[in-house]
């Protein structure tokens, strides 16, 4: 603090803030592939009910939930490599930014598994049923039936998390890692212009989020068009309307980023 | 021909069906009426295996399964060998009518997409519903589901259509469209059973009726016996019960 507001250091900052929106959004997208793979292993268990598998997906889903992120990527970083060595693995090569995907990744997961059970669940017994009444084995009403719709249906879930994901990166830097927030914070060490770095900051997440946004909006239309009713006669906004009514709003998958 | 031979069925401690004998004969109508919680559902179920009975045997034809212990492929040949038409119509909520249609043609009895298509177009026909083959379920009445979930069932040419309470979700409105296309296939000797609360509609298109309570068939005849002259004190009964219930809702 202690240097007057300079306008011409927020677009300075932006500028050389930028190039770091690469590593921000690799990893972003390195944990979400992480975390669907993850949420699918840990959803499974739950909706075709296996005994045992099925309590484990219920503490993994409550740990990563329950617990603040900063405090994970601790634990991932700081505790998973000592772990390790106990049985003779050596990782202190690997680079941070993998311990930091990696934990990004096992946090997404259990939101993943979350969104996979409400979206499978969406899709109405009746429409399986159905499907198995003209014929089909379990595996075709599953990729025919199941899934298509549960994806149409979590593709807002899935924008949520992808946007809560970007903003939790944001702690990232806690490591070491230079990503868009790391690199905000040096660049006012030196001129001190503080609130300039972070409002250029700001304008970058919020950028990002936009596009992040629009892009997911536009996938739904694609995917909901089937749940269109008729142009002219009614004005409600398709898709949503049907979310809303058929995710149980026990379930709702908010998730509002950094929970530190 | 259609033998169902000692069909049980409990859940947990319910025992809901004791015991159900039923031949059905090439062609044949059947109606299957009761009081609700009697086991209808569950028997049709049972016939296409969405519900795994405890014990009993069905036959259709030469093929036959014991439900004691049956295998896989048994339990698909069964289920291609019936169509279902549901009381909340189950369609593919993402698919078109055509694509509801074909779907069961492509994807199990693997005909080639332009066959499936044009057969699934002179269904949609058939029922009426020719201008609406690209309409999703979300852009169609009640009434215009359900007569695509019946064109669904007939595609996959089954050797009989099980129809559990085709008409019991419809705005009144709705339910004569229909009863009369199912009216109309009846007439093509294709082989149904249906459960239905619709009593004059079971005694003009039926040639069997059933009366089921208790997890049982009470009775069992020709229409104009089971609705004129019941033998059984449970089926008259009901039937009064009926006929008085419906004489108010005029
Ligand atoms: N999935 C199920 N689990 C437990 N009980 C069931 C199930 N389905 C039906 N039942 C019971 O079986 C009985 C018969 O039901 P159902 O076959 O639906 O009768 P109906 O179609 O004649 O009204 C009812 O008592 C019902 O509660
Ligand atoms: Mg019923």
């Amino acid at each position: 603090m202690g240097t007057p507001f300079d306008i011409a250091y927020v677009y300075e900052y932006f500028l050389k803030l930028l190039p770091f929106i690469r590593i921000s959004l690799l990893i972003v997208f390195g944990s979400i592939v992480v975390g669907m793979g993850v949420g699918l292993l840990v959803a499974l268990p739950r909706l075709y009910k296996v005994p045992v598998l099925q309590r484990f997906s219920q503490v993994y889903a409550s740990f990563f939930r329950g617990t603040p992120i900063l405090i994970q990527l601790f634990l991932i970083y700081y505790l998973l490599p000592e772990l390790l060595k106990l049985v003779s693995i050596d990782v202190t090569k690997v680079p941070v930014l993998i311990f930091v995907i990696l934990a990004y990744g096992l946090h997404s997961g259990a939101y993943f598994s979350e969104g996979i059970r409400a979206a499978v669940s969406a899709v109405d017994r009746g429409q399986v049923e159905a499907a198995y009444a003209v014929g089909m084995t379990g595996y075709q009403a599953f990729t025919r039936i199941v899934f298509p719709q549960a994806l149409a249906i979590s593709i807002p879930i899935l924008a949520n998390l992808i946007i809560a994901t970007l903003k939790d990166t944001s702690l990232a830097f806690t490591l070491g890692v230079m990503e868009l927030t790391g690199k905000a914070q040096t660049l006012f060490t030196v001129s001190r212009h503080m609130l300039e770095s972070y409002l250029a900051l700001a304008i970058v997440y919020f950028i990002l989020s936009f596009f992040l946004e629009k892009m997911f909006n536009f996938a739904e239309r694609r995917l909901l068009k089937h749940e269109a009713p008729i142009a002219k006669e009614d004005k409600v906004p398709m898709g949503r309307k049907w979310l809303n009514r058929t995710l149980d709003p026990d379930i709702a998958l908010s998730k509002g980023g950094a929970g530190v | 021909m259609i033998h169902l031979k000692r069909i049980t069925k409990s859940f947990g401690r319910n025992e809901v069906l004791k015991g159900i004998d039923l031949t059905i004969r090439k062609g044949e109508v059947v109606a299957i009426v009761g009081p609700s919680g009697s086991g209808k559902t569950t028997l049709l179920r049972c016939i296409n295996y969405l519900e795994k009975p405890s014990d009993g045997e069905i036959s259709i034809d030469e093929f036959s399964v014991h439900f004691k212990k049956p295998h896989k492929k048994d339990i698909h040949a069964l289920r291609q060998k019936s169509a279902m038409v549901f009381q909340q119509y189950n369609l593919f909520r993402h698919k078109t009518a055509l694509e509801n249609v074909m779907e069961g043609l492509v994807v199990v009895q693997k005909i080639p997409k332009e066959e499936a298509r044009k057969r699934s177009v002179e269904l949609l026909e058939k029922v009426g519903l020719g201008d609406k083959l690209d309409s999703y379920p979300s852009q169609l009445s009640g009434g215009q589901q359900q007569r695509v979930g019946i064109a669904r069932a007939l595609a996959l040419n089954p050797e009989v259509i099980l129809f559990d309470e085709p008409t019991s979700a419809l705005d009144p409105e709705l339910v004569g469209e229909v009863l009369g296309v199912i009216r109309k296939i009846a007439k093509e000797g294709i082989t149904m059973i249906i459960v239905t609360h619709e009593m004059a509609f079971a005694q003009d298109v039926a040639n069997h009726v059933v009366f089921m309570e208790g997890g049982v068939i009470v009775e069992e005849g020709p229409p104009n016996v089971i609705f004129n002259v019941p033998k059984e004190e449970r089926t008259k009964q009901f039937l009064a019960r009926y006929t008085s219930e419906s004489a108010y809702s005029i």
